[in-house]
């Protein structure tokens, strides 16, 4: 009887143990790493987080291995041995190439449409869900709903740019909610949107920031990304009396600039832009004043190392934990280990003047001879070159080369045998394949004092988005097109003073003025992520692509038998020979429809209201 | 004896000739009775020569056995031995001569010349004057010694009575106990003992022995003239064995559900550490491809009845009755069986059944003395292939090729002289221009693996016990490979019945699963192997390591510990206790409840240290230059997991019958299952020294970081079962699961699903019995039922936003948190329902040594949960959740025929298995506006599109006047223009109709068993699957050998080959297209097995020992695919092969 009584009770334990464990409400997990929408939106510590990745993704990885330089006549990128498919007007409605699938294209991704739509989208969430967000600090709230505001002026600038008038959407879109007929906006109607993003954010945002939040966007962002958007906006690609080679015999011209002739009022509020910024009064050139025993190189240099000065209007901050980008190991040469992207090309590398303001020029004889003697500091700042002092080689190669020269070169013998290729040369005894093919890398915003190791590969410098000198660039050249010479003189003077170099000519005007103004943007600018836009609002595609680029040639020929590069001083062995020669593994092309990207197929398959852009099917 | 005894059953085939010798041994049985030991002793040489005497007539019985019989004999010897005379009549009479071999020693040699005389005559001559005499009985001469009386009254019985023994095996080599050994026809019976072994005392030699157990074919062997009778019994396909099910068991002949069942010694028969891959070709409409055969990693690819969604396919593991179990390294031999489920009866798992289940029964023990098995292995892993790379004079040739293309006028050797190209080829200067094999020079040949078990198991009626205990580990094939893997398991499953009617069981078993790694994971080292140049030293002459490709990556280093270690331990303890209760108030119902907890930990060390690496700056003195690679100081990362997994369930099951023919069954129960899991990271950078490799000893600075976070689930259901059945002739079961998940929105939380079969067993019809009698046992049944398939992310019905990985810097250093939202949330997500349709018969055949299944089935898989992903535009922003909208029909059948029997002391089976599956996606997302060719709507799940190459532009004349790529030129591969535009443009992309899954997967097993040897066999293949081969090729990596023989080049036109490419540089490697698609169909002989039963005498401390020899993957026939054809590969490569495996073992029972 006992015995059954044991084995009763242990039925009953079990049975009771199951009618607490089977109530159905015990299901209701929550998700215990993730943040709730109701959560998010009532407290503004956690809707920050959420703007931070709308920041983040608007301005991308631009430190990447496939810089936006190299989608550009400044660099060419060795990755795949000769320029990409997109340098040779490849791309289609059907791919976009490297620049979405590359081996760390993650920056040119960021240029996409869907990329910046998914932008839009969290910031219309933002606008429609910060109404249920209350704060103690009175001041939380509109400063996040200015950086939104001009995080949506941001996407839209950047979809703008590459598409041409694209779909203005405001709102979130629901779950299965129709997109099947949404056109494209014309391209007056989003620089009007854009404009009228910036002027809110303006109004909201602070001028300044704590310590710890500089980075966020300020007025002075908002007004100079509206100067950049004005300016954009009344260049060449999108005035209509310009732009014909682009929107010839296309049925739908207002998608790809204006269709009314104001081009003076577009210029006029460019202009009234950029100016807006300089009245701030906020900004300044970095050492724009050089006194006169200052290295002016230098000053440049540490410019771009430097982690914020009175010149910054926008930077983007790296990790030091390696979740960003590795800047100085991308582009530090094969011989230190590097990865060697992004090497600069000879028609970038020709174009810093001679530093008493002449032109460079293989045609003069003392100049090819001594190519990289008397140029521009801007120049010696910026690129690594034959012979360059660079920093201590790494352990194993030391020994070959214990001075820290750049060595593009080849030793060559009579019959032009290699006797010793460069340790920076595609013939040396490191990393072959990751060695240049243009003679020279870059050195700009790469910080000497950084061993770049792929165990290490973080320098902790930012990327600079915008600046004082391009506020400065942009009104010269609206007031160039306006007429207004003398200001925009000025205005670029202060750009060469602070580069050790004399004024340009007093009476310089007209087209020479003009090109003066480009050039001084693509030397200053280079390597910032401008110059991809500035070619094609130009329209100079045509002209600065369509050719054979050109390379550093560097020879040492030598009468006997040497075993290294250089003497044991460190001194060359003969002079070289640098010839300024193509470079067969970078032909570009340039055919009008690169002007602008194609909405992709599948896209217009998805919401055929959506109208192509000419030249692609 | 039995040895030969039965060698000789396999030749002679007159039974007379075989007479001869039985009658000698069992005279020998029958003087063995009654003798003191020592003349045991010597009769046991005598019989050990009496073997080799046999033998030797054996022989000389085989050159006259085609001689007649005949009662006339003629005899002309000189001086004979009498039983050399002896033999000579029996050859020439037929009749059987019976003597002593003892007594016939002292016989006189005989001379006798005579012709055609009678039999009696002849024998007359033969034994006059001898110390032995004769008697004719039936047509046997028996020769007896002439003074003994007593012997003469012995031997007028005509057949003496024996003892027999013996031993019974199972078709592995496992001894049986309780085997029931009986005279048939009488009363006379015994049953063997724990270790198989049975004696039968006095039998006749016409009695006709019947060795039967539940579970094995029962066989009948006629005593004749044994004295041993050793047997191996073959398992039953049908009969009453009850078979697990899930929450209970059944018996096998009214199962109606499509299962199949493997038994733990055929998935032992295989060598490999992942138990999972041991199971390919095994079992019909289960399909194992591994990816990768890396140490420690579980990655096989497990499938039921092939693709049936466009989610996961991964089936439900039960083990031992608790769902979500780890099984892939359980210890086989703990395994008592794996049954797969493959209809809809796996309804009653619910809404995690749509995949079908996978079921793992653990051992029990046996009643008895304690029973001791030791078993150890080595084994030696390769990979089954190697890709074959160019050498480096191809590969500096195809350089060339390369700039040559970019820039015609620089001429062929722009790169690489003539003069570089003969030393890379003659190998005459190793400093500067070696010749590297990458994939000789870092693998070993072969790469040892160990095993070693002990288990016990025994007990008596009410406390039965399973314990075992063993290790193993696993090399990789790296030269001094940091990866390994080692394992370290217990089981203990005891079976206690506390009183008559409660029986309580307490397992508990656990395991440490220890991979280890390099700190560069196995697929960068592979990248690397491919990339490797084979124009740089992997090591220089002086046995320096080489300099690297990029990074710091060199292969011959990075694979070894010198980078540091990824020690990743899994430790997993589980617990089960069970009670069984016989309801003693209700006759027929039985009550069970389960409680199982399981406890995962695990611990990942990455400790990564500087390696060096050597640069030569090519001087003549060879001085070698040293650099640090990888991190600058050692640094560590560790990782915690703390995860639990419970289950609780009980039920409650019924069964009675009504009239004495309806048979009914009836269980209902509920069961709940909780899990969660919590993680815990931390870093640290800058060690000071790698001699301590603890957090502590890192930096606090800047770069020091922690994370950490969670999971759970929770699942509550009931379900239930009703099994009839009308004489065992008409079968009915019903399955129901009411199924609950946290996974979904509270309204659409729980679901019904059921399923349905029915079987009729036609040969038990009367009408079947009388006239269809080779057939013993025909089954045809048939299923449809639904189940459910919840594989998705938990809480799409939420708007959720998760924090990203990465942060957002602000001024300079100061780390932000980013969230992001996951997805527009779904409110009506709910699981996929998966309708399951099986027709199929089984038949036993020819006394049920034949065996035939097949099934035809029909899944109807709905509500997929599919992201409008290619609908969506692109400017909407968001990312679609899954929606339970699309329809995947897939079909199929699967057959397997078995036959198998015994004769004599020989036992074989064959098996002959395959599953041919084709799916179909009726509705899913489609782009809208693509066209038919390129939807994937109606085709097979996994094909994808592609530019279908249809040749080689030889000139630029060929180019013009085709349509062809921006760009083309002579060498290039040639698209089609698939829909005639004179355009090549994405609308020529065709979608493909083949996956890297087979349509066809089959297997064929082999055994046999002569007495004490086995061999088994099994032969395993695939058909329909392909794969994209797109190796990394150019100036960042080497060419596969195939493509460099063959190339274009502007000597050597090639037709089907194109030019030497650079990267993805050409439109033909950056466009998807055919040319690079390979068939994987391959067959391979996945196992072979060869055993040996060490016979055992006398010894009773041995019970049993068997030697072995086994492999895996030891051969493949393909079309010559480049890599393995159960590899896959990837953008950057191909993962860890395959292994082949050889692996040699001993069993020991005591």
């Amino acid at each position: 009887m006992r015995k059954y009584f044991i084995n009763l009770s242990i039925i009953i334990c079990l049975a009771g143990g199951f009618s607490s464990c089977t109530k159905t409400d015990s299901l209701d997990l929550t998700p215990l790493s993730q943040y709730s929408d109701a959560t998010i939106w009532k407290d503004p510590a956690l809707i920050e987080p959420f703007i931070n990745t709308i920041y983040a993704n608007n301005l991308g990885s631009p430190f990447n291995y496939m810089r936006l330089a190299c989608y550009t006549d400044e660099a060419l990128n060795g990755l795949y041995g000769n320029a990409f498919n997109v340098n040779r007007s490849l791309i289609t409605a059907d791919s976009y190439l490297e620049w979405e699938n590359g081996f760390g294209s993650d920056h040119t991704q960021h240029f996409t449409w869907d990329r910046l739509y998914q932008n839009v989208r969290r910031e219309n969430l933002f606008f429609e869900k910060i109404g249920e967000a209350t704060s103690d600090d009175p001041t939380w709230i509109p400063r996040l709903t200015g950086e939104a505001y001009f995080n949506r002026a941001l996407s839209y600038h950047f979809l703008l740019s590459l598409y041409g008038g694209v779909p203005i959407i405001t709102h979130s879109f629901t779950l299965n909610e129709d997109a099947k007929s949404i056109a494209r906006n014309s391209y007056a109607d989003c620089i009007d949107f854009i404009v009228g993003q910036l002027d809110s954010a303006v109004a909201l945002l602070p001028e300044t920031y704590p310590g710890t939040q500089v980075g966020r966007a300020t007025k002075g962002a908002a007004l100079a990304l509206k100067a950049r958007v004005l300016l954009y906006a009344a260049s060449d690609l999108h005035n209509p009396a310009m732009n014909s080679i682009v929107s010839g015999g296309y049925s739908n011209p207002e998608l790809l600039g204006y269709t009314d002739g104001d081009a003076q009022g577009r210029w006029t509020a460019a202009k009234n832009a950029a100016k807006a910024v300089i009245d701030l009064n906020l900004y300044s050139l970095y050492k724009g004043n050089p006194a006169p025993g200052d290295s002016v190189a230098q000053n440049f240099t540490d410019y771009f190392i430097s982690t914020g000065t009175e010149e910054d209007i926008l930077l983007q901050y790296l990790s030091l934990l390696g979740y960003d980008d590795y800047p100085a190991l991308r582009v530090a040469p094969n011989g230190y280990n590097g990865h060697g992207s992004t090497t600069p090309i000879g028609e970038l590398v020709d174009d810093y003047q001679m530093a008493d303001g002449r032109p460079f020029s293989w045609s003069d004889p003392d100049m090819a001879a001594k190519p990289y003697e008397g140029r521009e500091p801007r120049f010696y700042a910026s690129i690594l070159y034959e012979g360059a002092q660079w920093r201590p080689r790494p352990a194993d190669v030391v020994a070959i080369d214990p001075f820290g020269l750049i060595s593009v070169g080849l030793v060559v013998n009579g019959s032009g045998q290699i006797m010793v290729g460069g340790l920076d040369n595609r013939e040396g005894p490191i990393n072959t394949s990751n060695g240049g093919y243009t003679g020279y890398y870059l050195r700009k915003a790469v910080d000497i004092s950084f061993d770049p190791t792929f165990g290490n590969p973080l320098q902790n410098v930012p990327f600079r988005h915008i600046r004082y000198a391009e506020v400065l660039l942009n009104y010269a050249e609206a007031c160039a097109e306006l007429g207004e010479d003398g200001e925009a003189r000025t205005s670029v003077n202060m750009i060469r003073k602070r580069a050790g170099l004399p004024d340009l000519e007093g009476s310089l005007s007209g087209d020479a003025l003009r090109e003066a103004i480009r050039h001084e943007r693509r030397v200053e600018l280079a390597f910032e992520d401008h110059r991809y836009f500035d070619v094609r609002r130009w329209l100079i595609g045509n002209e600065t692509f369509t050719k054979t680029m050109h390379r550093a040639d560097v020879k040492y020929v030598v009468g006997s038998p040497v075993t290294s590069y250089r003497k044991s001083d460190g001194s060359p062995w003969v002079q070289p020979n640098i010839t300024n020669a193509e470079n067969g593994v970078d032909v570009r092309v340039f055919n009008k429809e690169d002007y602008f990207f194609p909405i992709k197929r599948s896209e217009i398959n998805k919401d055929p209201a959506l109208i192509q852009n000419p030249g692609y099917n | 004896m039995g040895q030969l005894q039965s060698l000789s059953d396999q030749f002679l085939t007159q039974s007379r000739l075989r007479r001869w010798s039985e009658i000698k041994i069992k005279f020998m049985h029958f003087k063995l009775k009654g003798l003191s030991s020592g003349r045991r002793k010597r009769l046991a040489k005598t019989l050990f020569r009496m073997k080799l005497t046999s033998l030797l007539l054996l022989i000389s019985f085989l050159q006259v056995a085609a001689r007649g019989t005949s009662q006339e004999v003629s005899l002309d010897v000189k001086d004979a031995p009498l039983e050399k005379v002896l033999q000579e009549i029996h050859q020439q009479s037929g009749y059987m001569v019976w003597y002593d071999v003892d007594d016939i020693r002292k016989a006189k040699r005989v001379t006798i010349s005579v012709k055609r005389v009678s039999l009696e005559e002849a024998l007359v001559t033969c034994f006059k004057g001898q110390p032995l005499t004769y008697s004719i009985v039936n047509s046997t001469v028996v020769v007896k010694p002439r003074k003994t009386e007593s012997a003469d009254s012995t031997l007028v019985q005509p057949i003496p009575p024996l003892e027999i023994k013996g031993r019974i095996t199972d078709s592995t080599g496992n001894p049986l106990e309780g085997v029931s050994v009986r005279v048939k026809g009488a009363t006379k019976g015994s049953s063997t003992n724990e270790n198989g072994y049975f004696v039968l005392r006095d039998v006749s030699e016409d009695a006709e022995l019947e060795i039967s157990s539940v579970g094995f074919l029962t066989q009948t062997i006629k005593v004749g003239s044994r004295s041993t009778i050793n047997l191996t019994l073959s398992r039953d396909n049908v009969q009453e064995e009850l078979v697990t099910i899930s929450y209970g068991t059944q018996k096998k002949a009214t199962l109606t559900g499509s299962m199949v069942r493997v038994g733990g010694e055929d998935i032992r028969r295989s060598p490999n550490t992942n138990i999972a891959n041991n199971l390919t070709g095994r079992l019909p409409g289960l399909s194992v491809t591994t990816p990768s055969g890396e140490p420690g990693v579980n990655n096989s690819r497990l499938s039921i009845r092939g693709t049936n969604t466009l989610g996961d396919n991964s089936p439900l593991i039960v083990v031992d009755g608790i769902p979500n179990r780890s099984f892939e390294r359980i210890n086989p031999n703990d395994i008592e069986s794996i049954t797969v489920m493959k209809d809809a009866m796996a309804a009653i798992y619910g809404s995690q059944a749509a995949n079908g289940v996978i079921m793992v029964t653990t051992k029990r023990g046996k009643a008895g003395k304690p029973r001791i098995t030791i078993d150890l292995s080595q084994g030696y892993n390769q990979p089954t292939k190697t890709p074959k790379m160019a050498d480096a004079a191809q590969y500096a040739q195809m350089l060339n090729e390369i700039s040559y293309y970019g820039n015609p006028s620089g001429g062929l050797n722009q790169r690489y002289t003539p003069e570089d190209i003969t030393l890379f080829q003659n190998g005459t200067d190793p400093w500067g221009h070696p010749n590297t094999d990458w994939f000789g020079t870092v693998f070993k040949t072969w790469s040892p693996q160990r095993y070693a078990n002990v288990s016990m198991n025994g007990g008596s009626e009410n406390m039965r016990y399973f314990l075992s205990i063993g290790g193993r580990s696993e090399d990789a094939y790296y030269k001094n490979s940091a990866t390994k893997y080692e394992q370290y398991n217990f089981r203990s499953n005891i079976d206690g019945k506390v009183s008559k009617y409660i029986t309580v069981s307490f397992d508990v078993s656990g395991r440490t699963e220890i991979s280890n790694f390099p700190t560069v994971s196995a697929e960068a080292i592979f990248r690397s192997l491919m990339r490797g140049k084979p124009n740089r030293p992997a090591y220089w002459p002086d046995g320096s390591p080489g300099p690297e490709l990029e990074f710091g990556d060199q292969p011959a280093v990075t694979s070894t510990n010198l980078t540091g270690y990824d020690k990743n331990k899994w430790y997993r303890l589980e617990s089960r206790l069970s009670v069984n209760f016989i309801v003693p108030w209700v006759k027929g119902l039985n009550i069970q409840a389960n409680a199982s907890y399981d406890k995962i930990i695990q611990n990942d060390k990455f400790f990564q240290k500087p390696w060096y690496l050597y640069t030569w700056d090519g001087n003549p003195d060879h001085v070698l230059g040293k650099a640090p690679k990888g991190p600058n100081a050692p640094a560590l990362s560790v990782l915690n997991n703390d995860g639990q997994n419970s289950t609780v369930n009980a039920y409650a099951t019924y069964e009675t019958k009504i009239a004495d023919n309806h048979h009914l069954k009836v269980m209902a129960g509920t069961e709940r299952n909780d899990a969660s899991n919590s993680y815990m990271q931390a870093e640290r950078r800058n060690f000071l020294s790698a001699e301590v490799d603890q957090l502590f000893a890192g930096a606090t600075d800047d770069l020091m970081r922690n994370d950490g976070y969670a999971t759970q689930t929770a699942r509550l259901n009931y379900f239930g079962r009703v099994n009839y059945d009308f004489q065992q002739k008409y079968l009915f079961e019903y399955v129901w699961r009411y199924d609950g998940s946290y996974i979904f929105p509270k309204n659409k939380r729980f679901g019904f699903f059921q399923g349905f079969s029915a079987g009729w067993r036609i040969s038990q019809e009367n009408l079947w019995k009388d006239n269809v009698s080779f057939i013993n046992d025909m089954k045809i049944k048939a299923s449809w039922g639904q189940t459910g398939n919840d594989r998705i992310g938990a809480f799409q019905f939420l708007s959720l936003y998760q924090q990203q990985g990465q942060t957002f810097i602000l001024g300079v250093d100061n780390d932000n948190k980013r969230f992001v939202e996951l997805v527009v949330p779904n409110p009506n997500v709910t699981w996929e329902v998966a309708q399951q349709t099986n027709i199929g018969f089984e038949a036993f055949l020819l006394g049920n040594h034949l065996s035939v299944e097949a099934s035809y089935f029909y899944n109807k898989r709905s509500n997929l949960l599919i992201t409008r992903g290619q609908s969506t535009a692109g400017l909407t922003g968001y990312s679609p959740p899954a929606e339970n909208i699309g329809k995947v029909d897939n079909k199929g059948y699967e057959f397997q025929v078995g036959y198998q029997n015994t004769a004599g002391e020989w036992s074989y089976n064959i098996s002959v298995n395959g599953n041919f599956t084709k799916n179909k996606i009726v509705f899913w997302d489609e782009q809208p506006g693509v066209p038919d060719y390129q939807q994937s709507t109606g085709r097979p799940i996994g094909s994808n599109l592609y530019y279908e190459a249809i040749g080689i532009f030889q000139d630029q004349g060929d180019i013009d006047k085709t349509p062809h790529w921006e760009g083309a030129v002579p060498g290039d591969i040639i698209f089609k223009d698939v829909n005639g535009d004179g355009v090549i443009d994405g609308l020529d992309l065709i979608r493909n109709t083949h996956s890297d899954l087979p349509t066809f997967t089959g297997g064929i097993s082999l055994g046999v068993k002569f007495k004490d040897i086995e061999l088994s066999a099994l032969f395993q293949g695939a058909t329909g699957a392909q794969l994209y081969v797109h190796p990394e090729s150019g100036e960042d990596g080497n060419y596969y050998k195939d493509f460099a023989d063959n190339r274009w080049t502007p000597d050597n036109h090639s037709t089907t080959y194109p030019r030497a490419f650079n990267g993805n540089n050409e439109y033909w490697r950056s466009q998807s297209n055919t040319y690079w698609i390979q068939s994987t169909d391959y067959l391979r002989l996945k196992n072979l097995e060869v055993a040996y039963n060490v016979p055992l005498r006398s010894s009773k401390s041995i019970q049993a020992l068997r030697i072995y020899a086994n492999s895996f993957n030891l051969l493949t026939f393909d079309k010559g695919t480049l890599i393995d054809p159960e590899s896959t590969t990837s953008q950057l490569g191909i993962p860890y092969p395959p292994q082949r495996i050889v692996n040699f073992g001993l069993s020991v029972t005591f």
